[in-house]
C-alpha cells in the first residue's frame, strides 16, 4: 500500500517544482494532493480526474452538464488528453488563489468565455452563455431582451468597435468593473488549505472544526502531514 | 378587413423572408417596374450603436461597385427617419446550399459549372481589391435559370447569425483558411479559394472536408489540410482540390492558373460583362451622412441610486458552473442553493414587496443598497437561517433577483424559497404562456 502511493506520487510533477510555480506553498501543495485523491478516486481511482469526477465533486452528481463546467474542465486540462493531472490541476488552481493578481484571474476568465477559442469573445458565444444560464436557472427572456443585453455589453467592452472583444480590450473591460466580473476567480479557501486540511477528513455532519493554531517549527508540520497521510493510505 | 400597403419609397413591402443579427430581410416589389427586390432593413440605432457607420458605408459602397451576373446586386440605398433599407437584387431559386442537402451531392459536371460562376464572381471582386472572407453554401443563391449568385459580398459582417443553445460552432470555420483560423495577417485573395475548394469539394462528396465534433481537432485538420477524397471523385478532381486546399496560402493555387486548369477549362463559357458603369454613390453618402448628424446629438441618461447594472458576463459569472467552491467545502450540499427571479418591476417596488413579505413570514429584514438579507430560525427550530436577496438591472425595466441561502438547511430553503416566491407571485415576471406552479415545482425537482 505505501509502495502504491509513493509510486503515484513519483508519477507526478514534483511539489517543490510546483511550489515555485504558484502561489502554493510545499504544505498547501500536499493539502491539494489529498483533495486530488479524493477527487481523482471518488468514480475510479486511476490519479486521474475525469469529467465525470469533475461534475461529480461540483454539482454531487456526476451526470450533471454545463457549458460552464466544461470550459473549466477544459482550462484545467492544459495538456487537452481528456483528464486532469495533479500537476495541471494545481496550476490552473493558483489563478484562484488570492494572492494571484487580477490581470491573471482576468485572462483566465477570458479563456473560459472564449468558448470558440479563436482569440477573441465574440456576440454568438456571449448569447450562448447567456441561454445557458436561463436554462440554468430556469428562466425565460426572449431573443430582443437578450440582444439588448449584449448590445449593452458590447458597447461597454469592445472598445475598438469591431464586434468582437480581444484580451486588450478585455483586460481594461475587467479593470472597469472587476468585483461582480471576476466574483467566481477567487475562492477564499485556498488561503487556508492548511488549517483547513483537517476537515477534508471530517464527516458532513460535523458542522465546525476547530482550526489548529501552531507554533511547532515547520519541520514538525511537515511530520505532521506525513503522519496524516500514513493513516489516511492505512484506512 | 382592410389590408395595409406598406410602402417604402417606390417598393410595395410582403413578407418577412430572413433575419440576422442587425438586420430583417423582406421581399418588395418596385411598383413602378414590377421588378422583384429584396430589402434589407436596419435600424439606425443599433448602427449607432455598435459604431458601424464606416464599416456599413463602406461595405454598400463596395456591394454597388462590384457589379457581376453571378453577383446579388444591390439598386440602392434608401432612409427613413429611424431605418436604413438597403434595396438587393431578389434571387428566386434558394440557396445552393438546400439544393445539396436535397439531392446528398451534385455530379462532377454540374459541380464544375457552379464552380465556374463561383470563380468568375471571386476574381471579378478580386480584380476590384474586395474579398469577401464569408463564402460558404449558404452565401451562394441560385436565380430563376439555375444560375448562381453569390450574396453578401462585403456584407458578411452584417449577417453573422449567433449560435443557438445547442452548438458551440463558431459560424462556419470549416470552410475558412488555416491562415485566418490562426489570426495572422492573411491574403484575402488566398483565403477566398481556400474557401472555393471547400465549396467545391462539399458539391461533389456532399459532406464537408473537415468536419470534427471538437473544434482543437478540427483546426488541426484545416491546418494540415488533412482530408480524404471519397472514391467517386476521379483522379483529374482529387488533383485539382489538392491544390487548391493547400494550407501554405503562399504556394496555393492563385485564381488565374485555376482557370488556366483543364479541369476548370472542361464546359466553360466566359460570362459576358456589362462594360463598366458609373457607379453612383450619392445616396450611400446622403444616407449615412445624415446618420453621422444624429449619433453627435446622441445622449446618455445617467441615473442615480439605481441599483447593479449588470452587463452579460455579470448575468454569466452568476453559473453554478463557475463557482468551483463545492470541490473545497466538505459541507457543501449539493442540492441546488443559488435561485433567481426576473422582475419588471420598478427596482423599488420589488425591493419594498420582499421586505413586506418577509415580515409577514417573521423573517427579520435588513436592507441596503438594493440588497436585503432576511434571517430566521429554521423549520425544525433547530438552527439559524439566512438569505441574500441582491437585484440587478439587465435592461432596461428588467431587473434578475438573484436569492442564495447564507445559512441554514438546504431543505429549509427551498421550502422557503417556494413559500416566499408563491406570495411575490406579482411581482415575478413570467413569459406568456408559462404555468407560474410549474417553474417552482420544476425548480424543486432539479
Amino acid at each position: 500500500m505505501g509502495c502504491c502511493c509513493t509510486k503515484q506520487r513519483v508519477d507526478q510533477k514534483d511539489p517543490a517544482v510546483l511550489a515555485s510555480q504558484t502561489y502554493f506553498n510545499l504544505s498547501e501543495i500536499e493539502a491539494l494532493y489529498d483533495l486530488f485523491k479524493k477527487l481523482s478516486s471518488s468514480i475510479i481511482d486511476d490519479g486521474v480526474i475525469s469529467k465525470e469526477e469533475f461534475q461529480l465533486g461540483l454539482f454531487g452528481s456526476s451526470e450533471k452538464r454545463s457549458l460552464f463546467a466544461d470550459r473549466v474542465f477544459e482550462l484545467f486540462d492544459s495538456k487537452n488528453n481528456g483528464v486532469i493531472e495533479f500537476g495541471e490541476f494545481v496550476q490552473a488552481l493558483s489563478v484562484f488563489h488570492p494572492a494571484a493578481p487580477q490581470t491573471q484571474k482576468a485572462d483566465f476568465a477570458f479563456r473560459l468565455y472564449d468558448i470558440c477559442q479563436r482569440g477573441f469573445i465574440q456576440r454568438h458565444e456571449v448569447r450562448e452563455m447567456i441561454l445557458a444560464l436561463l436554462n440554468e436557472s430556469n428562466l425565460v427572456l426572449s431573443h430582443e431582451i437578450i440582444e439588448v443585453i449584449i448590445d449593452k455589453t458590447f458597447e461597454e467592452a469592445d472598445s475598438k468597435g469591431d464586434g468582437r472583444i480581444d484580451p486588450e480590450e478585455w483586460q481594461e473591460f475587467v479593470a472597469r468593473n472587476p468585483s461582480l466580473l471576476l466574483r467566481n476567480m477567487t475562492i477564499p479557501y485556498l488561503k487556508d488549505l492548511t488549517t483547513q486540511f483537517h476537515s477534508f477528513k471530517l464527516t458532513s455532519g460535523i458542522e465546525d472544526c476547530t482550526s489548529r493554531s501552531s507554533t511547532s517549527p515547520e519541520k514538525d508540520n511537515i511530520l505532521e502531514l506525513k503522519d496524516n497521510f500514513n493513516g489516511v493510505s492505512i484506512n | 378587413m382592410k389590408k395595409v400597403r406598406r410602402k417604402i419609397g417606390k417598393y410595395e413591402v410582403g413578407r418577412t423572408i430572413g433575419e440576422g443579427t442587425f438586420a430583417k430581410v423582406k421581399f418588395a416589389r418596385n411598383s413602378e417596374t414590377g421588378e422583384s427586390v429584396a430589402i434589407k432593413v436596419m435600424a439606425k440605432t443599433t448602427i449607432l450603436q455598435h459604431r458601424m457607420v464606416e464599416q456599413i458605408k463602406r461595405e454598400i459602397s463596395i456591394m454597388k461597385i462590384v457589379r457581376h451576373p453571378n453577383i446579388v446586386r444591390l439598386h440602392e440605398v434608401l432612409a427613413s427617419q429611424t431605418k436604413i433599407y438597403i434595396i438587393l437584387e431578389f434571387v428566386m431559386g434558394g440557396e445552393l446550399y438546400d439544393k445539396i442537402v436535397q439531392l446528398g451531392k451534385l455530379s462532377e459536371n454540374e459541380s464544375r459549372h457552379y464552380f465556374q460562376q463561383l470563380i468568375d464572381a471571386v476574381d471579378h471582386c478580386h480584380r476590384k481589391g474586395v474579398y469577401h472572407r464569408d463564402l460558404k453554401p449558404e452565401n451562394l443563391l441560385l436565380d430563376a435559370y439555375g444560375n448562381l449568385k453569390v450574396s453578401d459580398f462585403g456584407l458578411s459582417a452584417l449577417t453573422k447569425q449567433g449560435a443557438d443553445l445547442l452548438h458551440t460552432t463558431c459560424g462556419t470555420p470549416n470552410y475558412v483558411a488555416p491562415e485566418v483560423l490562426s489570426n495572422r495577417g492573411y491574403d484575402g485573395a488566398a483565403a477566398d479559394v481556400w474557401s472555393c475548394g471547400v465549396i467545391l469539394y462539399v458539391l461533389m462528396a456532399g459532406y464537408l472536408p473537415f468536419e470534427e465534433a471538437d473544434l482543437p481537432t478540427l483546426y488541426r485538420r484545416i491546418n494540415a489540410a488533412e482530408f480524404v477524397c471519397p472514391f467517386w471523385f476521379s483522379a483529374d478532381t482529387k488533383s485539382f482540390i489538392q491544390k487548391i486546399l493547400d494550407p501554405n496560402p503562399k504556394t496555393r493555387v492563385k485564381i488565374e492558373e485555376i482557370r488556366k486548369d483543364p479541369w476548370f477549362k472542361k464546359n466553360y463559357f466566359p460570362v459576358k460583362l456589362g462594360e463598366d458603369e458609373q457607379v453612383n454613390l450619392d445616396d450611400v453618402r446622403a444616407v449615412f451622412d445624415d446618420i453621422e448628424d444624429q449619433y453627435v446629438s446622441e445622449r446618455s441618461e445617467i441615473t442615480e441610486g439605481g441599483p447593479l447594472i449588470m452587463n452579460a458576463f455579470e448575468m454569466i459569472a452568476l453559473s453554478q458552473g463557475l463557482n468551483l467552491s463545492p470541490l473545497f467545502d466538505r459541507h457543501q450540499d449539493y442540492v441546488k442553493r443559488q435561485t433567481r427571479f426576473v422582475s419588471r418591476k420598478p427596482a423599488k417596488v420589488i425591493i419594498s414587496s420582499i421586505e413586506a413579505v418577509a415580515e409577514s413570514m417573521g423573517l427579520k429584514v435588513h436592507s441596503r443598497n438594493y440588497k436585503v438579507r432576511l434571517e430566521g430560525v429554521s423549520a425544525n427550530r433547530v438552527g439559524q437561517f439566512a438569505v441574500v436577496l441582491e437585484v440587478f438591472e439587465v435592461a432596461p425595466s428588467l431587473f434578475m433577483v438573484d436569492v442564495r441561502k447564507a445559512t441554514g438547511d438546504t431543505f429549509d430553503y427551498h421550502k422557503f424559497y417556494k413559500n416566499f416566491c408563491g406570495k411575490l407571485g406579482n411581482i415575478i415576471w413570467r413569459p406568456a404562456g408559462t404555468m407560474p406552479n410549474s417553474n417552482l415545482r420544476k425548480q424543486m425537482t432539479l
